[in-house]
């Protein structure tokens, strides 16, 4: 049984969350858009992409920025899949190696 | 190309992606045990939410009973970046029809809404083509929700796997999603802006506030640029 409370409370949450996904669209889709809206549209997805990983760039461990730079590099080179497991592999030997 | 292939397609891209949400998904119904949450809680918790960052906040703070107030707050803050991420998908939803549209933004998150615009801007007609998204979100979405119930239920037999390197795959998905946006190091100077506020505000300010510091100060650069152009 979940607790009527709760279940509330994940109701507001996901009532939230599913606002701010349609918002935008709600806002916009059935407006002209002037040029410079239109480029600053553009730019959205990379600043935001950016921002959410920004606490990975927050750090001072040498294992963890070796891994980042490696990653960054495997990123430049190769499709997702080997991107995602090479830069797992790495980060767990670095980390390994490269302790505090 | 068929409805169905685009289905395929999309769901086969994501494959990557699936394998980079296991381990969160995992730790996610893992510390929700430990907060005292249900595993129906958990499982309906994700099910209806489907936006992993605003969820681990929410077991972070989770008390018994939990703080209805604060929890909406917290995830308004995190997923506030969605208004940013519709609004910029809007113009090549266009011609789609409105409700479609509704139901497909409920399954938006960060890396199908990234997939999707990438195949947009790929395709000839500069469309968002609806049946590789929700071949992408489905995966994605049954992925997270049915991993994270297995953390729950699982949760007291695994140990921290973000020392392992997991944590890492998040950056790397998001960095070859970054890559294929790639317009040259002009076009990404707002992003780099994005980036140095973000971390700035990430070391400074309590929260989840540095996603949107991040991405407002990288916009607001964009917009002070297009005025150049």
């Amino acid at each position: 049984m979940i607790d009527y409370f709760v279940f509330f409370t994940i109701l507001a949450m996901a009532t939230v969350t599913y606002l701010t996904r349609i918002t935008g669209y709600l806002l916009l889709h059935n407006k002209v858009l002037n040029p410079r809206l239109g480029k600053v549209l553009e730019a959205i997805p990379g600043c935001v992409l950016i921002a959410v990983i920004a606490p990975a760039f927050a750090t001072t461990n040498i294992a963890n920025l070796l891994a980042l730079a490696i990653t960054l590099l495997l990123a430049s080179r190769f499709s997702l899949l080997p991107t995602v497991i090479i830069s797992i592999a790495v980060t767990a030997l670095l980390r390994h190696y490269i302790p505090y | 190309m068929s409805t169905h292939k685009e289905f395929i397609r999309g769901l086969v891209a994501a494959i990557p992606i699936m394998i980079s949400f296991i381990p969160f998904s995992l730790v996610l119904g893992a510390q929700a045990i430990q907060r005292g949450m249900a595993t129906g809680e958990i499982s309906l918790m994700v099910a209806m939410n489907f936006a992993g960052g605003s969820e681990f906040v929410a077991v972070n703070l989770w008390t018994s009973p939990p703080h209805l107030l604060l929890l909406a707050f917290m995830t308004l803050l995190v997923n506030s970046r969605h208004i940013l991420m519709g609004a910029a998908l809007t113009p090549y939803l266009q011609g789609l029809p409105k409700k479609k549209v509704l139901l497909a933004l409920f399954f938006m998150c960060d890396e199908s809404w990234a997939m999707s615009f990438a195949d947009a801007k790929k395709s000839t007609n500069q469309r968002f083509n609806y049946h590789y998204y929700i071949g992408a979100s489905l995966g994605l979405y049954l992925t997270w929700v049915i991993f994270t119930t297995i953390g729950a239920l699982v949760g007291p037999l695994i140990g921290d796997v973000t020392h392992y390197g997991f944590d890492m795959a998040f950056v790397a998905v998001f960095l070859v999603l970054l890559k294929g946006m790639w317009k040259g190091v002009v076009a990404a100077i707002p992003w780099l802006v994005s980036l140095i506020v973000a971390v700035v505000s990430y070391l400074i300010l309590p929260g989840a506030w540095y996603v949107l510091c991040g991405a407002i100060a990288g916009l607001i650069v964009a917009f002070i640029m297009a005025h150049y152009d």
